[in-house]
């Protein structure tokens, strides 16, 4: 398996840049996930590694070798598409053995891979049909078996379950782990949807407008955002965020006040404006009474089955809260809330930088 | 009854011409339409119709088209019954099929009645039978034609030139008088490129000969007949009324042709009469035989370069051994639509008087535009013939001259002969007795079909009643 | 429910009358009358040949004829001839063109010139070029020293002339078709047999090809019956000469109807042509199904 490092990588389209100075590492059988909104420059730099894009500026390595101006077909990659790429006129085995093409394997061992990877995907039963035969769950198991069967180095997969339904769409996502997990390949997988990045990948790096925002284990940048930006974007619902101003080893916000927590209280400045970050399911029901609780009013319940999220004024701030469903009030309740003060997270709020000390 | 009309119109119109001031004009308001052929016998007069307007207050309007597809309008228009041309352009051999339809007026009575004034004793006879279907004058001649040879008398005169010929073939260079001699001085004068002619190196290819070996529109076969007939061969065989074309004479006219292949332009088998001529025309060809009607433009520089660069003889058109002069003659003639109003006819035929009468004959003469002439006395006037060279051959060749072919059947005659003539001389088929035989066969399927009778009436060329008066 | 359907049957119908009026004269009576003369001798020119009911003779004579044999010889000759070229050039300049490159779209429409023009034109201009001894082809031709060509003056070059003609003016529609099917493809196939290592010829036979095939079927059914009504060119070109080398089933037809003005024959041998086409169609649609069921 080979190693991808990504040098200073820009991707200019005339004036505009698409992506800007790009750094990364991914490490020998690592699966690692672009993860960002639509626009940010994640399919643009998986295309420029599969060699689909030219690179304006930097280096992309692959297997230690400099692979800019290598051809996509001699980067020892292989790719799913969003939209699978099968060839429509072809048979399930016509693909994978057109894939193999340029191979020139002989026959029993083009035999054997397509029927090895036909067995780990399931597909055996289909081999003799048409894309247009097969739903799109299969189609994509296809695509990836077309990709599999040249026992690539690297993996590259562009938004491979955008088009599936929900319910197919866990099923191929698992499908995809268990594959990893049992082939080990170095994977490079773009999406939007942070479910498939927690759920997939060893390293998340979170892009937006072209830049690299975070880079970490799904932990990581669930736990320790970096940003106001990946605070919100990774988790759902998002993160609340509540403007506040720290003071006397306090966070004042507009209509409550709360102590600094301890990991902050030695580097963050008097009078620093600063953003609360404060996870949905880090807010609990409380009673009313002890020291850091407050009165807040519910405006509106979402019912989940398991959970339900809870639409909350505290004095005049909007937060989201998490709770299990079991527990929740009812409309225009007067409840009491507290924040689970080890799992806050402050931004300055200028400019959205995390303050928790590296 | 239907003439009285006509009588007194073309009294008022010779008065009218007489330069008697008359009231007012004979034919106002009514307007002519000529489907017309846009070579000689047409252009020289197109240009004066508004003359004919200011006579007699006839509005003509004359369209020209091809030769090509000209038939084929004039059928159409025949069989309309609302006709939207009066006058139409008539080449001989039509009269056959537009005779036995009807579609052409009756001129005979007019041209009896006004046999002064149209000087029809003039008028070469032959010309006149030429648009007789039936003993019946169905048009009226605006130009002759006889079929005849041009050559270049600039280069059968040079010297260097008749002693090679001489010394080569053994007897003098002088025009041919039958085909044989015609074929040697068709190969005598081919020349390539570099080689020299008549004292001058030759900067392009030179053909000795140029014929019409297209197809279209049966160009090939209006060479092909002449040469046969030269031979003594007949269209039609007299006791059945059936195709006699595939008889010894023409599988000898087919001989000469294809004989003269090797000495014609490469584009042999796209010639058509005025691609041929052009040859002729440009001074790139010695010998080629055609019609007069396009001869006449070899004397006038605008239409034909060779009158700058070198001179063309005229000659009657050579034979076959020891056959009389049977030259061909044709005739390019004006017909009225028999569906025209009485009115319109009135004026048609007034149209047709002036516009085929010797005085506009001879002023076209004097006025430096040739044209097949078919009045005796132009023909024999001294000055003109001076002007004209070929007057005299003219004259002389039309005395004992043939019709042409006039069956009603003429159109699949002229295209069945078209396609097999040029298929054999593109060399597609080897066996010319096959090929002459087929096409008859043909034409006979065609004919059988109808009663001998009818059959030997359709051949049968009575003199015209004109004559007869 | 009812009331709408009937009230929306009745516009239908007055929609609908116009059209069929229209299509009926000009369309359908014609055909009808074609069909009866078919069956009767009837010569426009000739008034004085009876015109009467003859059976199935003209069309005995005609399928019995070896020159109407010859013309069906010559139309498909021409046919196989100007559809294969026009398939291979237009599918080669087709896939040039539909690069997304700048100024394609200029080429493109400059190239569709061709098949803007009537073919009367069409035939006119060829005829420019190929004039015997006073052409541009030969001209340019003698500039290189290779001597004149007897382009519709010779038996062999001029099926080969109007060949060039038909192939000059149709091609550009080939081309039109294939770029526009070539654009309507989605381009990732395309991205994932280039990474798996395809050459590009590989590519555009095993991927290309396949995918727009039901286009170019359909372009060559087009063509294939535009081809058999030929008869602009060659009419202005050649007129079916030299010799019948360029007779075709169209020229036999108008010499017979409109040279021999016999109008039952023309319009049983305009009937047998009609077969041919609707025997060619239905032959069409079932490749084309054949070829849709694979995808």
């Amino acid at each position: 398996m080979s190693a991808i490092i990504l040098r200073n990588l820009v991707k200019r389209y005339e004036a505009d840049m698409a992506v800007h100075d790009i750094n990364l590492n991914v490490e020998a059988g690592e699966f690692v996930v672009l993860l960002g909104p639509s626009g940010c420059g994640k399919t643009t730099t998986l295309r420029m590694v599969a060699g689909l894009e030219d690179v304006s500026e930097g280096e992309i390595y692959i297997g230690g070798e400099l692979a800019n101006d290598l051809a996509p077909k001699d980067r020892g990659i292989a790719m799913v598409f969003q939209n699978y790429a099968l060839y429509p006129h072809m048979t399930v085995r016509q693909n994978m053995e057109f894939a193999l093409r340029p191979l020139r394997l002989d026959r029993a061992e083009v035999n054997r891979r397509i029927t090895e990877t036909a067995e780990i995907l399931g597909l055996d039963e289909y081999l003799a049909r048409r894309p247009s035969q097969l739903s799109g769950g299969q189609r994509q198991r296809v695509a990836m078996g077309r990709a599999m069967v040249r026992t690539p180095e690297v993996f590259l997969f562009d938004e491979p379950l955008s088009n599936l339904d929900a319910k197919l769409r866990t099923k191929v996502r698992w499908e995809i782990g268990y594959l990893h997990r049992r082939l080990g390949m170095t994977t490079l997988y773009v999406t939007h949807d942070q479910t498939e990045a927690m759920t997939l990948a060893d390293k998340i790096v979170i892009m937006r407008q072209g830049r690299i925002e975070q880079v970490g284990t799904p932990e990581e940048v669930f736990v320790r955002p970096r940003n106001t930006f990946v605070a919100t974007f990774i988790g759902t619902p998002a993160m609340n965020l509540v403007p506040a101003v720290s003071a006397d080893a306090n966070l004042h916000a507009k209509d409550f006040s709360l102590p600094m927590p301890q990991k902050f209280r030695n580097h963050v400045p008097e009078g620093l404006e600063v953003l609360i970050g404060i996870r949905p399911s880090n807010i609990n029901l409380a009673d009313s009474g002890p020291a850091n609780v407050f009165a807040a009013s519910v405006r509106g319940i979402e019912y989940l089955g398991t959970d339900a999220l809870l639409d909350l004024r505290v004095g005049s701030e909007e937060l989201v809260a998490e709770i299990p469903a079991i527990l929740r009030p009812e409309v225009d309740a007067q409840i009491h809330v507290s924040f689970d003060m080890q799992s806050l997270q402050l931004f300055d709020a200028k400019t959205g930088q995390s303050l928790e000390s590296i | 009854m239907k003439y009285a009309n006509i009588a007194l119109a073309a009294a008022a119109l010779s008065v009218a011409a007489s330069g008697a001031a008359l009231g007012q004009k004979q034919f106002e308001g009514i307007e002519l339409k000529m489907l017309g052929i846009g070579d000689t016998s047409v252009t020289r007069l197109a240009p004066l119709v508004d003359e004919f307007e200011e006579l007699t207050g006839a509005k003509v309007q004359i369209d020209q088209f091809p030769y090509p597809g000209l038939i084929d309008k004039i059928v159409i228009e025949a069989s309309a019954d609302t006709p939207s041309y009066q006058l139409m352009w008539v080449d001989s051999p039509w009269v056959g099929v537009l005779g036995e339809s009807g579609a052409l007026e009756d001129l005979t009575d007019l041209a009896i009645r006004d046999a002064e004034e149209i000087n029809l004793d003039d008028i070469i006879p032959i010309q006149l039978q030429e648009n007789t279907w039936q003993g019946r004058l169905l048009a009226f001649p605006a130009s002759g034609m006889i079929w005849h040879q041009n050559y270049r008398k600039d280069l059968f005169e040079h010297p260097d030139e008749q002693a090679a010929f001489k010394a080569k073939y053994g007897y003098d260079l002088e025009p041919a008088t039958n085909w044989e001699q015609y074929i040697d001085q068709a190969e005598f004068f081919t020349r390539t490129a570099g080689e020299v002619l008549a004292g001058n190196v030759l900067e392009k290819d030179f053909h000795g000969n140029a014929q019409a070996y297209s197809r279209v529109a049966g160009a090939i076969t209006h060479d092909f007949f002449p040469i046969m007939r030269s031979y003594g061969g007949q269209y039609w065989d007299s006791e059945t009324g059936l195709c006699a074309m595939d008889r010894e004479p023409s599988l000898r006219a087919v001989d000469v042709m294809k004989r003269l292949v090797q000495f014609n332009p490469p584009d042999y088998l796209g010639l058509m009469w005025d691609i041929r001529t052009g040859y002729m025309e440009r001074g790139e060809t010695a010998v080629s035989s055609y019609w007069s009607v396009r001869t006449v433009r070899l004397t006038n520089p605008e239409e034909a370069l060779v009158a700058g660069i070198g001179e063309v003889g005229y000659a009657a058109s050579p034979t076959g051994e020891d056959i009389p002069q049977p030259t061909m003659t044709g005739a390019l003639s004006f017909g009225i639509n028999s569906k025209a109003t009485d009115d319109e006819k009135e004026a048609a035929w007034a149209f047709i008087k002036w516009g085929t009468s010797r005085e506009m004959m001879r002023r076209f003469a004097e006025e430096g535009n040739g044209v097949s002439m078919f009045h005796r006395s132009i023909l024999m006037d001294p000055d003109l013939q001076e002007r004209y060279p070929y007057y005299q051959v003219l004259l002389d060749t039309q005395e004992h001259a043939q019709r042409r072919i006039f069956h009603p059947f003429y159109a699949d005659v002229e295209e069945v002969f078209g396609v097999a003539l040029n298929k054999y001389m593109a060399g597609e088929a080897d066996d010319p007795q096959a090929v002459l035989t087929e096409a008859c066969n043909k034409i006979n399927t065609r004919l059988k079909v109808f009663p001998v009778e009818l059959r030997l009436r359709w051949i049968a060329d009575p003199p015209a009643e004109i004559f007869s008066n | 429910m009812a009331y709408g359907r009937t009230r929306n049957r009745k516009i239908f119908l007055i929609f609908l009358v116009p059209a069929i009026a229209v299509l009926f004269l000009t369309t359908i009576y014609p055909m009808i009358y074609a069909g009866y003369l078919s069956f009767r001798s009837y010569d426009l020119a000739k008034p004085f040949v009876p015109r009467v009911f003859v059976g199935w003779a003209n069309y005995r004579e005609i399928l019995t004829s070896s020159e109407f044999m010859h013309t069906l010889i010559v139309t498909f000759k021409l046919m196989v001839i100007t559809l294969s070229v026009q398939l291979v050039l237009g599918v080669g300049i087709g896939v040039l063109t539909a690069q997304r490159l700048p100024g394609m779209a200029l080429v493109r429409t400059l190239l569709l010139i061709p098949m803007m023009i009537s073919p009367v034109i069409v035939g006119l201009i060829w005829l420019f070029l190929y004039f015997p001894e006073l052409g541009y082809l030969n001209y340019f031709l003698s500039l290189v020293s290779i001597s004149a060509v007897p382009w519709i003056t010779s038996t062999t070059w001029a099926i080969w002339a109007i060949a060039i003609a038909d192939i000059w003016q149709w091609t550009p529609f080939v081309m039109m078709g294939t770029a526009a099917a070539i654009h309507s493809l989605s381009p990732e196939p395309y991205e994932a047999a280039m990474i798996d290592g395809n050459s590009r010829w590989q590519i555009f036979w095993h991927v290309t090809i396949p995918q727009i095939k039901p286009v170019l079927i359909s372009l060559m059914f087009l063509r294939a019956i535009d081809a058999f009504k030929l008869y602009d060119i060659i009419f202005v070109l050649t007129k079916g000469g030299p010799g019948d080398a360029t007779e075709v089933l169209s020229m036999f037809i108008y010499r017979q109807s409109f040279t021999f003005w016999r109008m039952g024959v023309g319009a049983a041998a305009s009937f047998v042509s009609l077969a041919i086409v609707v025997v060619l169609i239905t032959f069409f649609f079932k490749s084309l199904n054949r070829s849709q069921e694979r995808i």
